[in-house]
């Protein structure tokens, strides 16, 4: 029950796009990629086998216009489309449509990203299925005063969440009964207005939690698979930064039975190709299921490292109605690999997006070192779009050759006229607690982290300064040297303007 | 030995530049503005500054006043990145930088300097105006600055730098030097301040909108250049310079050349539309041409509709001169006409090449323009180019019609060198224009005149908007491929460095002011 | 020449005591001194010996008032004239006569999602005038004064360039 996949339109841009083109050209498939005005030159663009235009800028009108993305598709005859991750990854009426126009969606069914998408249902779902899950509501809150009372059945502190929005935005904290009531006034009113509805849930604030998630696949043979645990516990406003497997905190035995709850997870909402199930652990070692992401996620290289998978051959594989050609035994973790998200944003400055004209840059490598980036030197960083620039990814026989690959990496990674994180990756791979593994999601906070990076810097910075003075000291020499002409130039005879005026015709 | 003499002299120094006193440096301090001996230091090379008529003392009026050094003007020579410059500052510390007659003589005395010397002339400005109390001799000091500024003119550069008030008849020097720099909200000039304006108009007008630096880069076009603070003000003198040569004698300073002259380059093609009405950003196209994009735009935004500057070509200086379809959809009109004509006779006094792109429907339309003189301030861009004598190189890009076609240094005006890329239209009219007027019978009598307009107009388009019947006579040199525009443009730019052209011999033309 | 680096408090010194004729430069820097020889300035990368060590560094900038360069891939701004950026900082932030205090400009390009403040509004330095989306994060323009909002000069929709004026605070 094969269906023979021989084009793939990208529905996504930047790097992603430009891992699913390579795919495909492993694969012997058509590549069609899709860009806006913006992205003209990107290199996603430059590498597909054909491309075709999509509209302006604004994602409104370009990568999220679904309509046109699926017009585009039956005009260019693709076969498939492939999501990506953002954007349309986890829209199910994307998935419906596709499916509609008899065009493989590479992803879950339209139906299990429903399940997924809804925070209350699937949690429901997991409990059903023994899953263990973070204590807290079961339903969605209409009213504070329910919202207080699993507040006090679940223990302060707690986490107001809107059950529509995701990926870390707009959670709330509480540490008691008087903030959860003025803090749920306002987080009912924003989740009316971004998505229509205000509904809320309540869940426990788990302390020196570490999140950590595990790699799923599942085809439509029914056989489900998991492809171990990364742990993201390094993150900053909810938002992963690093990301590393296997996790310090995880032994052989737990990867088995937690692995298994994941699998388990995926079958209850009958999932079909790759996902994610993400977990939190507390200090005491339980884990508590959050979600499943209905996607291929943006730390998908990690897995790749340590399992020698090929997630995104695995996804078109599956989505041509393939069987997972690996038994869960057959799978084995090989070596340590840590990924660092490289972000356009200024550390030294509050994160502030830095948009613009890439000039140059030097993108390292070496053994074990990987880049899955769309920067090259003269490409655009656009304001548009989100301000992942790169990912680098390096393996090592275990955490520690990874990490000081990293870290030497890192240094080799030069992208000018754009301010990244790389300096706060630099200072992260070198701190002892760090490399000691004492993580957990509020690391950057607890050792103040962005205050060492600061410090690291001037400290880098005062002692390059005699060469930094010496430059510019040379610079400026240079500068009078090269513009030397007429009565200043170093050439000593007479200068047509004093021959002119002493000759007796004079001008 | 002589050391009580010497002690003297280090005394005397030590007065002469502190100026005003402790006091009045501060009080510039805290109007966010550098003394002028600050403001050389920023400028000049270090250590390179030779101070002149440092002791010479204003005319005391009163018995009893103090007595200041300098008399509120800074003179001397030194360099700007290895270039040698005569420089004048006035000092707002002594007397509110009011030109008394002793200042006078000396910026007099440092402009004599540099035209015997044909250096640079860099004056900073910063100064109350006249001293009333010195009457007729402070408008005496004036009248010869005025003279010099003129008799300097075309011989070596004069940059004034705007970092302060300057009213009255003093704007005038400023306005014959070739370049004003301003400061914002700094840099201040008018011919009669706002309360003289309130007292004969009652019309209330702050400083700033009256003669700021906005008004005067956007508005009136006096300043060529504006810069947000000293610093920045400082640079874009120090760049300006490094693109013009020391006198009229000399040519521009030329670099090795940072960028490849045979580049080719496929965007050209990329960034003109499809469709000729579309608007695009010339300046795109000039940051393609030029050596590493780097384009220092004069009167940036003053008659955005059409763009000038210097930038380097294979490492040489040139002047660029090209229509903006963005404003205006590239028509030429009175403020654009003035402002490409004066800096193409900038050019020519100063042997630097010019390059012109051209895109332009025509003239704008209107009483507005008609009745502001647009036949006499039009003439002016067409005199120029035909004066001019540098080598002249033109590339018609887009559309080149009717006199507006001839005014952008078409080859009839002595354009040494004139291509066109294959989208150039070059008409008398545009296609709608022109089927309008020759077909308005068969219009009138049409069922469909829209559609026969349609029609005929891309029939038109098709026979005469194309470069090929000029290419024909001759009048367009070369039809290239936009991929080899820079390369065409170095190459013709190359053999025509030794170009010599003779103008017949007269005092000077009658160009129409 | 003083120099201080950027967001660093120490005053740093250097200047060229010497330059003879083939390019060897003697210069005293932070009261050491130094010989330096420039091998080669291409694309504004250069190249020089410093004391017997070969140094490079890329020139991003070079002005009156800095230098910006990276050197082993760390940018590093060096202020020059510290002093007189002091005085004229230190002049602006008094509230001078001149108007340009009163301008809030926006540190980022971005479009304008909302507006927090009306004209009329009393506001403190570091409150939020304006939110500003940026690769889909949410950016708030604050206030560098405190004052009243005289003007709003952009409405939600609106697409900010650096350095564009987003409100009149007075």
């Amino acid at each position: 029950m094969g269906k023979l996949i021989s084009s793939i339109l990208i529905a996504n841009r930047g790097e992603i796009a430009l891992r699913v083109i390579r795919a495909c050209k492993e694969m012997k498939i058509k590549s069609i990629a899709l860009y806006s005005d913006e992205d003209l030159r990107s290199k996603h663009v430059k590498s597909a086998d054909e491309a075709y235009y999509l509209g302006p800028p604004a994602p409104t009108k370009s990568y999220l216009s679904i309509d046109r993305i699926i017009e585009i598709a039956v005009s260019a005859g693709a076969e498939a489309i492939h999501p990506g991750y953002g954007f349309l990854s986890e829209n199910e009426t994307f998935a419906a449509k596709c499916e509609e126009k008899g065009i493989i969606f590479i992803g879950p069914t339209s139906e299990a990203m429903a399940l997924t998408g809804d925070k209350m249902k699937c949690k429901e779902i997991m409990k059903k299925a023994e899953v263990p899950t973070i204590p807290g509501s079961d339903d969605i809150l209409e009213e504070v005063d329910k919202a207080v009372e699993v507040a006090e059945e679940a223990g302060y502190p707690v986490l107001l969440k809107s059950a529509y929005g995701g990926g870390g935005r707009g959670i709330r904290f509480a540490n008691d009964e008087k903030t959860l009531r003025e803090e749920f006034e306002m987080a009912a009113a924003e989740s009316r207005a971004a998505f229509g509805k205000s509904g809320l849930y309540v869940e426990k604030f788990l302390q020196g939690i570490r999140h950590i998630e595990f790699q799923l696949a599942r085809d439509s043979s029914g056989n489900g698979r998991h492809l171990f645990e990364r742990e993201c516990s390094i993150q900053r406003r909810h938002q992963k930064l690093i990301e590393f497997s296997p996790s310090s905190v995880v032994d052989k035995k737990t990867r088995s039975k937690i692995g298994e709850i994941a699998v388990r997870a995926a079958e209850s909402v009958d999932y079909l190709n790759a996902g994610t199930a993400e977990f939190l652990r507390d200090e005491k070692g339980n884990f508590y299921f959050i979600e499943v992401n209905s996607r291929l996620q943006v730390e998908h290289p990690v897995t790749e490292l340590v399992t020698g998978i090929d997630l995104v051959k695995l996804q078109i594989k599956i989505a041509r109605g393939e069987e997972i050609p690996f038994k869960q035994d057959d799978l084995n973790m090989n070596g340590s690999a840590i990924e660092c998200r490289i972000n356009a944003e200024d550390p030294f400055h509050d994160f502030v997006p830095s948009v613009g004209l890439v000039p140059d840059c030097n993108l390292p490598y070496g053994p074990g070192v990987r880049v899955d980036t769309y920067l090259y030197p003269g490409c655009n960083v656009s304001g548009y779009y989100d301000s992942l620039v790169a990912k680098l990814i390096t393996w090592g026989q275990d955490f520690n050759e990874a990490r000081v690959r990293m870290s030497n990496a890192l240094d080799e990674f030069l992208i000018e006229g754009i301010n990244t994180t790389i300096p706060l990756y630099r200072t992260i791979m070198t701190e002892k607690n760090f490399i000691e593994g004492k993580i957990s999601t509020d690391y950057l906070e607890k050792y103040d982290m962005l205050n060492v990076m600061q410090n690291e810097l001037k400290e880098k910075q005062l002692k390059e300064s005699d060469a930094a003075i010496a430059s510019a000291l040379l610079f400026s020499e240079y500068l009078k040297g090269q513009y030397n002409t007429g009565n200043s130039s170093k050439d000593l005879s007479l200068s047509r303007w004093v021959k002119t005026g002493n000759s007796k015709n004079g001008i | 030995m002589h050391d009580e003499k010497i002690n003297r002299l280090h005394e005397m120094k030590k007065k002469a530049e502190i100026g005003g006193g402790q006091e009045k440096i501060e009080a510039q301090h805290t109007k966010g503005k550098l003394t002028a001996r600050e403001r050389l230091d920023l400028l000049l090379d270090s250590n390179s500054f030779i101070e002149i008529d440092k002791y010479v003392v204003h005319r005391s009026i009163e018995s009893d006043s103090t007595k200041y050094y300098g008399d509120g003007v800074i003179t001397g020579f030194g360099t700007v990145n290895g270039r040698k410059v005569f420089v004048y500052a006035y000092d707002f510390t002594i007397l509110g930088g009011s030109l008394g007659e002793m200042a006078g003589r000396k910026i007099v005395k440092l402009m004599d300097h540099a035209i015997k010397v044909g250096a640079p002339l860099i004056g900073i400005l910063d100064s109350g105006g006249a001293r009333i109390q010195e009457g007729v001799m402070s408008l005496d000091g004036y009248g010869d600055i005025f003279f010099r500024n003129t008799m300097a003119s075309g011989v070596i550069p004069q940059i004034t730098a705007s970092i302060g008030p300057c009213a009255g008849g003093a704007v005038y020097s400023p306005a014959m030097t070739d370049f004003v720099i301003m400061v914002e909200n700094i840099g201040q000039m008018f011919v009669t301040g706002p309360e003289v304006v309130k007292e004969v108009l009652s019309q209330e007008v702050s400083f700033e909108d009256l003669g700021g630096a906005r008004t005067h880069s956007t508005k009136s076009g006096v300043a060529h250049f504006v810069a947000e603070n000293e610093y920045e003000c400082m640079d874009k003198i120090k760049k300006l310079i490094s693109f013009i040569p020391q006198n009229n004698l000399e040519i521009s300073p030329s670099i090795e050349s940072q960028d490849d002259p045979n580049r080719l380059e496929p965007d050209f093609s990329k960034i003109l539309p499809e469709n000729p009405y579309e608007q695009y950003d010339m300046k795109q196209i000039i940051k393609l041409l030029v050596d590493k994009g780097d384009f220092l735009e004069v009167h940036e935004h003053f008659a955005e509709n059409i763009v000038v500057g210097f930038a380097r070509i294979d490492g040489k200086s040139v002047g660029i001169i090209a229509n903006q379809p963005m404003y205006l959809a590239g028509a030429l009109d009175i403020n654009s006409s003035t402002k490409a004509a004066r800096f193409i006779r900038f050019c020519d006094c100063f042997n630097i090449p010019i390059v012109t792109l051209v895109d332009t429907p025509g003239y704008l339309p209107g009483t507005d323009q008609e009745h502001n003189g647009i036949i006499r301030h039009g003439s002016k861009l067409l005199y120029a180019y035909c004066e001019a004598t540098v080598p002249k190189v033109t590339c018609i890009i887009g559309k080149a019609y009717g006199g507006a076609y001839i005014a952008m240094g078409s080859k009839n005006l002595r354009a040494d060198i004139n291509y066109a890329w294959p989208t150039a239209e070059i008409a008398v009219l545009g296609p709608e224009a022109a089927i309008t007027i020759v077909h308005r019978k068969d219009l009138k009598t049409s069922k469909n005149p829209v559609e026969i307009k349609k029609k005929l107009a891309k029939e038109y388009r098709q026979k005469f908007a194309n470069p090929y019947i000029a290419a024909e006579k001759g009048i367009i040199d070369l039809v290239i491929d936009p991929l080899e525009t820079r390369i065409m443009i170095v190459k013709a730019l190359d053999v025509l460095q030794n170009k010599r052209e003779s103008r017949p011999i007269r005092k000077h033309g009658n160009i129409n002011l | 020449m003083e120099f201080k680096i950027d967001n660093q408090d120490n005053v740093l010194s250097g200047s060229i005591n010497e330059s003879s004729g083939d390019g060897k430069i003697v210069a005293t820097i932070n009261n050491k001194e130094h010989s330096m020889k420039i091998i080669g300035l291409k694309n504004n990368i250069l190249e020089f010996m410093l004391d017997n060590s070969y140094r490079t560094a890329k020139i991003l900038e070079y002005g009156s008032s800095h230098v910006k360069m990276l050197m082993n891939g760390e940018q590093i701004i060096l202020k020059k004239h510290s002093k007189l950026t002091e005085i004229l900082e230190k002049s602006m932030a008094l509230g001078g006569s001149a108007s340009g205090e009163n301008k809030l400009f926006s540190q980022i390009p971005g479009r304008v999602v909302s507006i927090m403040v009306k004209v009329g509004d009393q506001i403190k330095k570091g409150d939020s005038v304006i939110v500003l989306e940026s690769m889909k994060m949410q950016v708030a323009v604050k206030a560098h004064k405190d004052g009243e909002i005289k003007d709003t000069k952009v409405k939600i929709g609106d697409t900010v360039s650096r350095n564009d004026i987003v409100a009149v605070i007075e």
